[in-house]
């Protein structure tokens, strides 16, 4: 089963701002684990791909917050996910593209974010 | 000492006054800021206050005078980014007493009075003169510079510092409410249509680009420009915090926030105080810096037939403004070595350029001017500063790479491809704000 996982970042993330409750650890997880991953921010594009880069997390996109309908015609997957911290940014725009929509503290309890030592 | 808003009498709103009298009477000497932060993190020693304190002592020890030769004291007394504090949330009487309060505990945390810098800063002996100038440090700077000139005080700290707290920009306050009363709702910056802030200079830039044959896709380069700009002043918040360039690309893929106004058309709102040291010309040459002169301070007052202001009305306005900036200096758009006008929103920068007739501009130019060097190593510098766009919201920023060019004190920044002599900058809306002209030379 393929899912994809789109990460709002600005209260999403450990490194946004406001710092949120998804670390990064996390986000290498679900990588390792063959999701298809990317951020989908307010920050620009060029600034969401540094901040991958800087903790060389490889992300399959980085696009800004209304182009998820583009993620969905781009990759093919059988569920796709947008986590975010905002109604109006987060929520609206996933269901709006055909998204599942989890708010950070939902997405932590995901079985995603368990290591296979810790399933 | 109860501080009073300036009289009608320090503006120089009309065309036809002729020559400020006090042209090159007057000089910045001393600069100051505060760090920067994207919001209040609730601290006692980072409150608005306490970077208000930190950014006039900056200023005074840049100027290299002692706290007791300074007079005058001119501030906006308004720190809000749009935050505000909710009637009936709790006040941290922990924090505004860690201060000495004034009757009102919001006083150095949600606002700020002269008098409450004044009970908190008691090296600051001597002063007499107190006044405000409301909204943003062009408006202050254009009463310390008039105050300074009429010998109301002699050396004079100006200061414009901002507050930011939890929550979104104009979500709170009176923009939440169930019902507006009064005028609000169709003061500047609002709408009673319910659109945001931008929506005014969206639709502006709208016409202009149907006008004129352009399109939202020009101002990248300008936007880029700005964010450079930004991240060569390091008194900034990007350059502080999240040093990112904003490349054309990343512009043209943000959302729109009223179409065709984008997110990064719109600046960000951060916590920053930042001051300047005024003093006569005279008392100027003995001082630690270089003084850079006041030619002119010209103000617009601009009324709209309706709710929104038309294009037409907005450049009748800038071009009128432009004439007043350089006739009361006594010189040309030629003698400008750059430009430093208000952007926070970048979109209506270029009516703002357009109305000076920077380097020939006529309307309608701006755009196509953007596609060039505007570069700070090239012939025709836009805003070298990077404005609000280039480093948050403090309608200060402009000012201060004014200051700090002609005083070759800009750095990493400093305009190389002309010579820095002569500069204007001001804000903030075209159909209503306050400029002033600064010069290497008080001639």
């Amino acid at each position: 089963m393929v899912i994809l996982i789109s990460f709002d970042i600005d209260g999403t993330l450990e490194v946004g701002d406001p710092p949120g409750v998804l670390t990064m650890d996390m986000v290498r997880m679900v990588a390792k684990k063959g999701f298809l991953i990317g951020s989908c921010s307010d920050r620009p594009m060029s600034g969401q791909q540094a901040i991958w880069d800087r903790h060389e997390i490889p992300v399959d996109f980085v696009v800004s917050k209304q182009m998820l309908p583009e993620v969905k015609a781009k990759f093919e997957a059988d569920v796709y996910y947008h986590i975010g911290d905002r109604e109006d940014l987060d929520k609206k725009y996933a269901l709006e593209a055909g998204f599942e929509f989890l708010w950070p503290h939902e997405a932590i309890e995901m079985p995603w974010f368990l290591s296979d030592d810790n399933p | 000492m109860t501080t009073q808003n300036a009289p009608a009498s320090f503006y120089r709103t009309t065309e036809g006054l002729g020559v400020w009298p006090h042209k090159g009477k007057v000089a910045a000497v001393g600069i100051g800021h505060s760090p920067t932060a994207r919001r209040w993190d609730g601290t006692p020693e980072n409150t608005m206050g306490a970077n208000s304190i930190l950014a006039l002592r900056r200023a005074i020890e840049d100027a290299g005078v002692s706290p007791d030769q300074i007079d005058g004291l001119v501030i906006d007394p308004v720190t809000t980014t749009g935050a505000h504090w909710e009637a009936g949330d709790p006040i941290p009487m922990d924090i505004v007493n860690a201060y000495n309060p004034t009757d009102d505990p919001l006083d150095g945390i949600a606002k700020l009075s002269c008098e409450w810098l004044l009970k908190n800063m008691p090296e600051l002996t001597n002063v007499k003169f107190t006044m405000y100038g409301t909204g943003c440090m062009s408006h202050a700077i254009v009463v310390a510079a008039q105050a300074v000139g009429d010998g109301l005080t002699n050396t004079c700290l100006v200061l414009k510092s901002w507050h930011n707290l939890e929550g979104r920009y104009n979500q709170a306050g009176v923009s939440a409410a169930e019902n507006v009363s009064g005028s609000y709702a169709v003061g500047p910056g609002r709408t009673i249509w319910g659109p945001p802030g931008c929506f005014g200079t969206a639709l502006q830039f709208a016409e202009y680009c149907r006008k004129y044959g352009k399109s939202h896709d020009m101002m990248a380069p300008f936007m880029a420009n700005s964010r450079r700009n930004g991240l060569l002043f390091p008194e900034g918040y990007w350059a502080q915090h999240r040093p990112e360039q904003l490349t054309p690309e990343d512009y043209l893929a943000a959302r729109w926030i009223a179409k065709p106004a984008s997110l990064f058309d719109n600046d960000i709102p951060v916590m920053v105080s930042g001051a300047y040291l005024f003093t006569t010309a005279e008392r100027a040459k003995d001082m630690k810096q270089k003084p850079v002169y006041i030619l002119n301070h010209a103000s617009s007052r601009g009324t709209a037939r309706s709710l929104t202001p038309t294009l037409d009305e907005i450049q009748a306005e800038t071009g009128s403004t432009g004439r007043k900036i350089f006739e009361g200096a006594g010189i040309t758009a030629d003698d400008l070595s750059f430009e430093n006008m208000y952007d926070g929103f970048a979109l209506f920068h270029q009516f703002h350029i357009e109305g000076l007739g920077y380097r020939g501009m006529k309307f309608g130019d701006a755009l196509d001017f953007y596609q060039t060097d505007i570069s700070i190593e090239g012939p025709n510098p836009v805003l070298p500063s990077g404005g609000n766009i280039g480093s948050g919201r403090s309608r200060f920023w402009m000012h201060t790479d004014c200051i700090q060019q002609l005083q070759g004190r800009a750095g990493a920044r400093s305009v190389t491809g002309v010579k820095p002599e002569t500069a204007v900058s001001g804000g903030p809306m075209p159909m209503g704000g306050n400029f002033t002209v600064w010069s290497a030379s008080p001639d």
